[in-house]
């Protein structure tokens, strides 16, 4: 028996006349390494956006092992544990690589968010972090100079950094060179070892069919598959939805 | 263990505090000493400004709202509700604080151009109900504010207005600091750099931007009701004044706003610069164009201000050695695409 962790429940999201995310019915199993996979523009990205309550979908429910996190401010959705990565990585380009991994400290009262940002505890934990990346020698410099790859994984850092129990990645492979695909891919394994769920929206097949344990597939903004690699491989509906037969 | 450059700051620090608080000693007539006040009043302002202009990237150039409210505030106080002048003065800082809470929670739910033109409305609007609601503000006429101190010669009152002023920017200042080097402070700063993404890291973004706009509204709310004290004569016109937003923002990028003394800087130059207009050319209009052009070259050229400007120019002319940040990074990332190549 899997628990669960995401899930959705008629999830929609219209853009004008588009409809990106359509009455979407899925889940995704706790503990594991789950893919979303879809053609450009079936509405991954937006299924993120919503389920992390970055923006509102017009119908439908996302829960959080089994709670109801829809229409939930983004904070709160990861302070319940959720943290995500964006598809055009996101960092603090003018902050130092330590301060970006700070900004994911949290705490709620008032004597601790007045406590100094660069205290011993949180500082040790931001290392451990950069040095389980392998850019921990580039804590001291600004953000916007790291490479694109580095700045992939200091925002993976950062995310870590707010110890989430479900990581949800949007394309981490992508713009990346293989050599940081495979590190990216074996942290990724690592972490899931540790206990963490991850979803993963990604292009690369090879890197999603040799990592995820499970894959729902996106077309037209509705989930037209799920179930594992192999299965997914040989499902006629899927190459459709990518070849266009 | 303190590092050489901690130390320098350090008594650069206690130079300009020792140098500020003997400069009524040292002006030759009233004259300077209250020009001297008014530029103190001015750093109290763009200091109280950078709470929420620096921290977290919101541009307002309504902040004269708060000058003119913290102004009327005391006055009124005083003279409709009988309060002693600085009870007044702390008890009008307390209500325009609570206001502030429900003016940020609407305001601050718009970002960028649209920001600046919600603090310039709420301006607008003050200054009209102030001058119609001459009945209880004395509208155009103006409202008289009773001095704190009567028995007072006039420059024993411009000295204490002097120290008074001090005191209260030492206040704000400590506050900036501590904000600064805090969670709270890095979580506001995260906001000025992408404020979604750092939501998405936990960061609860409209409860931050709120406490720094009550925080700036406050302190600046303080610097209005002490100049209502010290200037003794209140005109809607010039206390809810787009001009003085416009100053508070010209000084404090000046100066920089990433810096704990950049709106200090900015305002002893440019407030300097005001009243030196003020006596060679009298009213004239002059001072207008010199701010909008000194504005525009500020954010054309020196973005961050001259802070890090001057910062610049010391390293490059006092420690060749040392390289920038920028050139370690490009020399790491050459050695890192070699090890990864
Ligand atoms: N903010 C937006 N405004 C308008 N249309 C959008 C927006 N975001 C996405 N879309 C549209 O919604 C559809 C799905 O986009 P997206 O979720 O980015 O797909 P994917 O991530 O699967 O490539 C596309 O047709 C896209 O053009
Ligand atoms: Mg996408």
């Amino acid at each position: 028996m899997t628990r669960r962790s995401v899930e959705t429940v008629g999830l929609t999201k219209a853009f004008g006349g588009v409809v990106a995310v359509d009455d979407a019915t899925v889940t995704f199993q706790d503990g594991k390494i789950n893919a979303l996979i879809g053609p450009n523009g079936s509405g991954k990205t937006t299924f993120f956006n919503c389920v992390t309550g970055m923006i509102k979908p017009d119908a439908g429910r996302a829960m959080y092992r089994g709670q109801d996190i829809t229409g939930r401010s983004p904070h709160r959705i990861a302070r319940a544990g959720i943290g995500r990565s964006f598809q055009l990585c996101r960092i603090f380009p003018r902050m130092t690589v330590l301060d970006n991994m700070l900004v994911a400290v949290r705490t709620t009262s008032l004597r601790a968010q007045l406590a100094n940002s660069h205290n011993r505890s949180d500082l040790d934990r931001a290392r451990g972090w950069l040095r389980r990346v392998g850019i921990d020698h580039l804590e001291g410099v600004e953000a916007r100079n790291l490479s694109y790859g580095q700045q992939k994984l200091l925002e993976l850092a950062g995310v870590l950094m707010g110890d989430p129990e479900t990581i949800m990645l949007d394309e981490p492979a992508g713009g990346v060179n293989p050599a940081l695909i495979e590190r990216i891919a074996a942290l990724v394994r690592q972490l899931n070892k540790e206990g963490r769920t991850f979803l993963i929206v990604e292009h690369n097949m090879d890197l999603v069919m040799s990592l995820s344990d499970h894959v729902v597939v996106f077309d037209r903004g509705r989930p037209i598959a799920a179930g594992p690699p192999p299965v997914i491989r040989a499902d006629p509906r899927v190459l459709e939805a990518y070849l266009g037969v | 263990m303190p590092s050489v450059s901690s130390l320098l700051r350090l008594s650069v620090v206690v130079a300009g505090a020792a140098l500020a608080l003997s400069f009524p000693m040292l002006a030759p007539n009233p004259y300077i000493l209250s020009a001297g006040v008014v530029v103190a009043s001015y750093a109290v302002l763009s200091t109280s400004w950078n709470f929420v202009g620096g921290f977290t990237g919101y541009i307002s150039l309504g902040h004269g709202a708060y000058v003119g409210l913290g102004a009327y505030g005391t006055g009124l106080l005083i003279i409709k509700a009988g309060l002693p002048s600085f009870a007044a003065l702390l008890l009008s800082a307390a209500l325009v604080a609570a206001l502030a809470v429900p003016i940020g929670i609407a305001s601050l739910r718009v970002r960028g151009a649209s920001f600046v033109i919600v603090s310039i409305s709420l301006v607008l609007i003050l200054l009209l109900i102030f001058q119609s609601w001459a009945s209880f503000t004395g509208g155009s006429n103006g409202l008289v504010v009773p001095r704190p101190f009567p028995g007072l010669r006039r420059p024993d009152h411009h000295l204490v207005f002097f120290y008074l002023f001090c005191a209260l920017l030492a206040v704000a200042l400590l506050s900036w600091w501590v904000i600064d080097r805090s969670r709270f402070g890095m979580g506001l700063k995260a906001i000025r750099e992408d404020e979604d993404k750092a939501q998405s890291l936990g960061t609860p973004t409209f409860a931050f931007k709120l406490l720094a706009f009550v925080a700036s509204a406050t302190f600046t709310a303080l610097g209005g009701g002490l100049y209502a004290l010290w200037f003794g004569d209140l005109d809607p016109v010039f206390q809810f004044s787009i001009l003085t937003g416009a100053y508070m923002v010209l000084m404090a990028l000046l100066g920089g706003v990433r810096h704990l003394f950049g709106p200090l800087l900015g305002a002893l130059v440019v407030g300097s610069a005001l009243e030196y207009f003020k006596v060679e050319y009298g009213s004239t209009q002059l001072h207008l164009v010199a701010t909008g052009l000194l504005l525009a070259a500020v954010v054309l050229f020196m973005p961050d201000g001259v802070i890090p400007a001057l910062s610049d120019v010391y390293n490059r002319l006092f420690r060749p050695r040392a390289t920038s940040i920028r050139e370690a990074t490009a020399a790491e990332l050459r050695s890192q695409e070699e090890v990864r190549g």
